[in-house]
């Protein structure tokens, strides 16, 4: 090769270092100088104004509960992700529904005293009984609005998906009304428990217990079961995995299935930390799960429990650390904005998440 | 085939059910239609025994063959699927009469006495679960028959009772347009119960079924007009002459129709500028945005922000951080700008997203503008959950445009600009690069089309021509406020241009009619708004995904290419032949 083709090369590969990449790296830069401010300014305020170490920790607490919650949500979103290749955006109105459906029997018992008087027997049935909605609304949204459209271009299925969503959250408007309700909480999940040395909310505790053993009876039955190796199957190639014997169709449903369990455990988890529901509750954590999904890396089940325990402490963390210190009046209304710019940062510098199988395909 | 009409039945039920307990039964139940006898709630009733039957007698495909019942196996099956949901509906009354009516509404809040009063026909819980089953069975059997009716009968007829359920529907448009042009009127419309009147619903069926049968007569033995036909200079002339028409109607609307509908078209036009910018990014450029709300918004906070307008504050009206004094319509040459840079601008990192990726990302992008909208933070600024008020009325030579039929004109005027700029950039080169980066991204690229710019290009024109539609929106209402914003407006735009046809400009018009103009003519209707946003979504994705009028020009690219296949198809045929010839020749030698 002449020297004079080599240079031309060189120069070529600075012409063509891409605008795109030098706005990513000063915008990178922008955004850890504005995070390393905004944290530096809130840890350095007089000491009257600055947040204590036992807030820190509370938030942080709040933080990992919230983020156990999350990750229920988005291992739905991962599982069939993983498979169809699509976002299932009516996945928070499953959420949603489970919340829903448990909602009665809890509001019955709890007038009928069953509640209180054995809440652990309670719960589970409350657990139980949101799983069944959700995975009823689940398998119905698979059936009616996604299996026609097994095969059709990317978008189409993200549309329809939109106009579930859509159409679950008025259905369950029109019936069972409008309003917010309260979501009774059994008496013995009032107050804190000392966990090493540390007093942590009791629904908490439940959160972070019932999240943790759904994660890892999700995980043994993926690895162990057969019908989890034929998920894995599916995930990896539908149609050899069609060729070996698995039906696809089957394996899909199932997966729906997985998702509406684990969003309905996830439904009474939330009504009972917050308190209160409503038929458009499922959208924002549903948004936050779906980051928290890719944030892990989409596909992948581990990456979304970490995915949304990382969410859930930047969530409740954050605004506090990065505005209080600028002065932001009320930073907690901009929790949300954490999120979302988290989920855009995420899909511009790191498409494949954290724990991402860095896939070749073009993001 | 018993299995079909038991299924089809059972799924009829299910709808039957549906519809009663999210409410509708009750609430449409209040909008005659035709006497006091039809209502729209009543037709919900009776559609799902006789659709349930329509559908379990089609003719199906078996072992390659197509099989469909003769007239007497669809009278059976359609009974049977009629009477199916007829039960159903009628088993949902018992087990709620069983359980007790006021046990079953704490739970499901539209189980009213109403309700059963409307599923029974006000005759008591036993003789109405009789009429429903019969009724089904009797519905059923006539949905069975219908489709084994001639076409030649079945089609105009069903032109004629559609006829007559869109001039039912709009009923808040008609007769006033008809007092307008002192036609009397009273023999077609009630002035007690609104709807048809039972003399003028028959004449109205009887007309329009013979008209259609004329018409669909006419085409059977013409055969239908070919897809553009005639000289160039013809056709240009003939839609010339249309559009002018259409224009001209148009702009006579609010002298017709009356303050009412001029309001509700605002609001359709203010929609339909949305739509249009959508239709840009989505249908011609092919990408997804589930954000254009967040040019909805932008441009009604920039118009107000620019116009002088004023916070609402716990001390009364401030003048907000950031504001100008400029006359609205310079202002809105810089909104234009202001939204073509921040679509432009928020496009840019985000352009190698994929697809379904991109749609998320903007969906974010209007959540954080929202948000921030809200938020104390900004709230010197844009007024936060209180927004903004006294909005500029936009005068223009003294006229103010904040009373429905001036805003009518004002927002007339710049549908048109945007369905002419929509039009044009459609044929443009512009138009042909990003239809072929719609096609096929990596192709288009490996062409020379440079993908990234006409991307942005995409952003930019659609960010534009949205925020003039939230400017439009300013004006109209005259305050700003977060809540008018919301992601859901995002849908709403999203199921306007999905139901019209992506890339069909007479698709989103229509689209924008029918999904916000139906609404805000039957009051009855808007409580299920979202409902049937959703729906309709839905249904047009997995039965009709070109939507209600297709996009003219791919169209006419499958009729091409069926066209060119029918050329191979003759040549091959014709090669065959020879070659058949050919041979027999040379066996005769």
């Amino acid at each position: 090769m002449s020297q004079e083709a080599r240079t031309t090369r060189t120069l070529g590969r600075f012409e063509r270092l891409p605008t795109r990449r030098i706005v990513l790296v000063a915008l990178s830069i922008g955004i850890a100088t504005a995070v390393a401010y905004g944290s530096y300014r809130t840890l350095t305020l007089p000491a009257g104004q600055r947040y204590s170490g036992s807030a820190w920790r509370d938030f942080l607490v709040l933080g990992v509960a919230q983020g156990a919650v999350y990750a229920l949500i988005a291992l739905g979103y991962t599982l069939v992700y993983g498979i169809l290749r699509m976002i299932n955006f009516a996945h928070g109105e499953v959420f949603m529904a489970g919340a829903f459906g448990s909602f009665f029997f809890a509001d019955a018992w709890e007038r009928s005293g069953f509640l209180d008087r054995r809440p652990v027997l309670a719960v589970l049935l409350l657990v139980l009984l949101a799983m069944a909605v959700s995975v009823t609304v689940a398998v119905l949204l698979e059936r009616i609005a996604y299996r026609p459209l097994r095969g059709a271009p990317r978008l189409v299925p993200l549309i329809t998906a939109i106009g579930a969503s859509l159409f679950l959250q008025n259905t369950f408007r029109g019936l069972f009304g409008a309003q917010t309700r309260g979501y009774p909480k059994p008496t013995a999940l009032e107050g804190t428990w000392s966990i090493l040395g540390i007093p942590v909310q009791r629904v908490q505790v439940l959160v972070l217990v019932v999240a943790a053993a759904a994660m890892v009876v999700l995980t043994q039955f993926v690895s162990r079961t057969k019908t989890g190796k034929s998920m894995r199957a599916a995930a990896e190639d539908q149609e050899i995995a069609a060729l070996m014997g698995i039906d696809v169709d089957r394996v899909i449903v199932t997966t729906f299935v997985l998702g509406g369990m684990l969003a309905g455990i996830a439904g009474v988890l939330f009504a009972l930390t917050f308190g209160n529901i409503s038929y458009f509750m499922g959208f924002a954590p549903g948004i936050t799960a779906f980051t928290a999904a890719v944030l892990g890396g989409i596909g992948s089940i581990s990456g979304a429990a970490i995915g949304g325990l990382v969410i859930g402490v930047l969530q409740s963390i954050g605004p506090a650390l990065l505005l209080t210190g600028i002065h932001v009046p009320s930073p907690f209304q901009l929790k949300d904005v954490v999120t979302f710019l988290i989920l855009i940062l995420v899909l511009l510098f790191r498409p494949g998440g954290i724990l991402g199988t860095g896939e070749v395909e073009k993001v | 085939m018993v299995r079909a009409g038991a299924k089809a039945g059972l799924l009829g039920g299910a709808v039957l059910l549906y519809a009663a307990a999210v409410g509708m039964l009750v609430r449409l139940d209040e909008l005659h239609l035709v006497g006091t006898q039809v209502t729209l709630g009543r037709v919900l009733l009776v559609l799902p025994p006789f659709v349930a039957a329509f559908l379990a007698v089609r003719p199906r495909v078996v072992g390659g063959r197509v099989e469909q019942p003769g007239p007497p196996a669809a009278l059976a099956i359609g009974a049977l699927a009629g009477g199916v949901t007829g039960a159903v509906g009628a088993g949902g009354l018992a087990l709620v009469d069983a359980i007790g009516l006021d046990r079953v509404r704490s739970v499901f809040v539209a189980v009213s006495p109403a309700l059963v009063e409307t599923m029974t026909f006000g005759r008591g819980l036993g003789l109405g679960a009789a009429i429903l089953v019969l009724g089904g069975l009797g519905l059923g059997a006539v949905g069975g028959i219908w489709r084994r009716v001639r076409h030649g009968l079945r089609r105009p007829v069903e032109v004629g009772l559609l006829t007559v359920f869109v001039l039912g529907m709009l009923q808040r448009v008609v007769p006033f347009m008809l007092d307008e042009l002192r036609i009397e009127r009273d023999w077609l419309y009630s002035r007690v119960t609104r709807g048809l009147t039972w003399v003028g619903a028959v004449v109205v069926l009887v007309v329009a079924t013979a008209a259609a049968a004329y018409v669909l007569d006419r085409r059977e033995r013409h055969g239908r007009a070919p897809l553009e036909e005639g000289r160039p200079e013809v056709r240009g002339v003939r839609r010339l002459v249309l559009a002018g028409i259409v224009v001209a109607f148009f702009a006579a609307l609010p002298q017709l129709a009356g303050s009412i509908v001029s309001e509700i078209m605002g609001t359709v036009g203010v929609f339909l500028l949305l739509a249009l910018g959508l239709n840009i990014v989505t249908g011609y450029a092919g990408m997804l945005h589930l954000g254009f709300s967040a040019f909805f918004l932008l441009g009604a906070y920039s118009i107000a922000l620019l116009t002088g307008a004023n916070l609402v504050t716990a001390f009364g009206l401030v003048a907000p951080r950031f504001s100008a004094h400029l006359d609205f319509y310079v202002a809105l040459v810089l909104v234009v700008l202001i939204g073509a840079a921040v679509g432009a601008l928020l496009a840019a990192p985000v352009l190698r997203l994929r697809g379904d990726y991109l749609a998320i990302v903007t969906l974010a992008f209007a959540q954080i503008a929202v948000i921030l909208a809200t938020s104390s933070w900004l709230q010197p600024i844009t007024g936060g959950p209180q927004g903004l008020r006294d909005v500029t009325k936009a005068p223009l030579l003294g006229i103010g445009f904040r009373s429905a039929e001036n805003f009518y004109y004002l927002v007339l005027v710049a549908c048109v600009l945007a369905v002419y700029v929509s039009w044009r950039l459609a044929w443009s080169r512009t138009g042909r690069a990003w239809n072929a980066m719609r096609e096929d991204e990596q192709v288009a690229e490996a062409m020379g089309v440079p993908t990234g710019r006409y991307k942005m290009l995409g952003f930019a024109i659609g960010g534009a021509i949205g925020a003039i539609g939230g400017a439009m929106f300013a004006v109209k209402v005259g305050t700003v406020q977060p809540g008018s914003f919301e992601i859901i407006q995002s849908i709403t735009i999203l199921a306007v241009v999905i139901l019209g046809g992506l890339g069909s400009v007479p698709g989103v018009v229509l689209g924008a009619l029918v999904l916000l103009g139906l609404p805000g003519l039957l009051t009855q209707l808007e409580e299920y708004r979202f409902l049937i946003y959703g729906a309709s979504l839905v249904a047009i994705m997995i039965l009709r995904p070109q939507g209600l009028i297709p996009n003219v020009r791919r169209m006419r690219e499958l009729q091409e290419e069926e066209r060119t296949q029918d050329a191979w198809q003759q040549i091959f045929a014709a090669r065959q032949e020879e070659e058949a010839a050919e041979g027999a020749t040379e066996a005769a030698s």
